[in-house]
């Protein structure tokens, strides 16, 4: 009954959340509105564009109700400056611009619309580009030139991943800007690992300095001095 | 309150509560599978959704030229619907097709959170009944289950093999020489987390120098407990 998973989403779980993703679906039949748990569902009206869950988009075009249109940056221009971007610097390309006034985050930004921003990748970007690619590779403009894009932005992407480890440490934050959601999921288990690891190493000497803190606190001595306590391992 | 909270609620109010409570579930859904300790229950959002989920099961959203009253089941419904296929109108056994698929996600993400809960229960039973913090965080069948658990485990063990030991080493939750027997969940495991607002005060890293500042957007790799208060404020979420 208790869930059999370690803690951290797994790719199929992550591939769950990106289905909540919203997509632009040009439908090909009428379909009046629903309510659904998750909100209401507007009216379909062919050919009028409309805002939907990237499941129920997919549900739709696999009976050929519907035809889904790409975001903008899941287009060969758009990747290549993106892949070109990423082969210039060692950290990821920056995620799109969030929205000011609110705290939403992915899967419910509305970076896969039809009015995402073209020039740069969203947290679901690989899970949603091999989900659009499998099911409605008819509705992207030269989807083998597309597909070849991804599958090097990946590996540009996983070897930055890689070449981070050497940063890793026990007791610092690691910054990930722009990390994408099934990156978060492949490489959680080995990040994780090293990173719980050198704190392990290193925590005989964490407890040390936080006794002696706790003293020179109690003690009243304004505690400046900093010396071999370089975290380094 | 000043004008970005305003705003904020303003432009909260354009999103349906159905959405709103899809939001806030699917992140607590996320943060539950990824914290390494129980996360406190969230009363009002589960008992919405449940209730949600109920009445749609119930009552889904008349379907246009159903032939059926709309007091039976869901389920009966979707059976009529399949046995009827070809005869009945495609549309409305489309329309059910999506209502049955959204439910369905629905009751994965609660089963899967609710399993996840589960999960750390077990792991670390004995820790949640004795800790006051970790027990308030339990719901009410949560609680009850953790309790019969351990009184059920406690027994087998006794009648299996604690009962052969000395009466001074019987107990589960021995504290002798300082160290509790009673295991907790390893607070300072690393977790991913992303910045929901700007923090204002920077986020220090118990026992190191470390201490960094964390605007809308970033994602770091840090130790659950420096995170913590940041994750349970709502200003930042796991990922």
């Amino acid at each position: 009954m208790a869930l059999p998973l370690p803690p951290g989403l797994t790719p199929a779980e992550t591939a769950f959340l990106c289905e909540m993703e919203m997509v632009t679906v040009i439908p090909r039949q009428r379909l009046e509105g629903l309510e659904l748990l998750g909100g209401p569902i507007p009216p379909l009206n062919p050919p009028y564009r409309t805002p939907l869950p990237l499941w129920l988009a997919l549900l739709l075009k696999r009976q050929r109700r519907a035809n889904i249109l790409p975001p903008p940056w899941l287009s060969p221009p758009s990747l290549h400056s993106i892949l070109d971007f990423e082969k210039s610097t060692p950290s990821f390309s920056p995620p799109p611009p969030l929205p000011p006034y609110a705290t939403t985050s992915p899967p419910f930004l509305p970076s896969a619309t039809a009015n995402a921003p073209p020039d740069a990748l969203p947290y679901h970007w690989l899970e949603l580009g091999e989900m659009l690619l499998e099911a409605a590779n008819d509705d992207i403009p030269e989807p083998d030139n597309v597909r070849r894009l991804m599958r090097d932005l990946r590996e540009v992407r996983m070897a930055k991943m890689r070449a981070g480890v050497g940063v890793l440490e026990g007791g610092r934050e690691v910054n990930m800007n722009g990390v994408g959601g099934m990156e978060v999921a492949e490489g959680r288990a080995f990040i994780g690992g090293v990173v719980d690891g050198l704190r392990k190493i290193g925590a005989s000497k964490e407890l040390s300095r936080r006794e002696r803190e706790a003293e020179e606190r109690e003690n009243g001595i304004g505690g400046g001095e900093e010396d071999e306590d370089d975290m380094d391992i | 309150m000043d004008i970005d909270d305003i705003l904020a609620e303003v432009d909260s109010h354009a999103i349906p509560h159905e959405t709103q409570d899809l939001q806030e579930l699917t992140r607590a859904w996320v943060t539950e599978r990824s914290a390494p300790e129980l996360l406190p229950w969230p009363d009002a959002l589960m008992e919405r959704t449940l209730e949600r989920i109920r009445r749609q099961v119930r009552h889904p959203p008349p379907l246009a030229p159903s032939p059926l009253a709309d007091t039976e089941p869901l389920s009966i419904k979707i059976e009529l619907v399949e046995e009827q296929t070809g005869n009945t109108d495609p549309k409305a056994n489309f329309r059910l097709i999506i209502i049955q698929t959204e439910l369905e996600r629905f009751k994965y993400l609660v089963r899967s959170f609710l399993r996840a809960r589960i999960a750390k229960i077990d792991a670390h039973a004995l820790h949640h009944l004795t800790d006051p913090t970790a027990k308030a965080r339990l719901s009410p069948s949560e609680l009850q289950y953790a309790t019969a658990h351990t009184a059920l485990l406690h027994a087998h063990y006794h009648s299996s093999f604690l009962s052969q030991f000395p009466a001074s080493l019987r107990r589960m939750d021995d504290t002798a020489g300082g160290i509790s027997m009673v295991e907790g969940p390893d607070v300072d495991k690393a977790v991913f987390v992303r910045a929901l607002r700007d923090v204002d005060e920077p986020v220090y890293v118990d026992g190191t120098d470390t201490a960094f500042e964390m605007r809308r957007g970033d994602v770091v790799v840090v130790r659950w407990s420096a995170v913590r208060g940041i994750v349970m404020a709502g200003d930042a979420e796991l990922i």
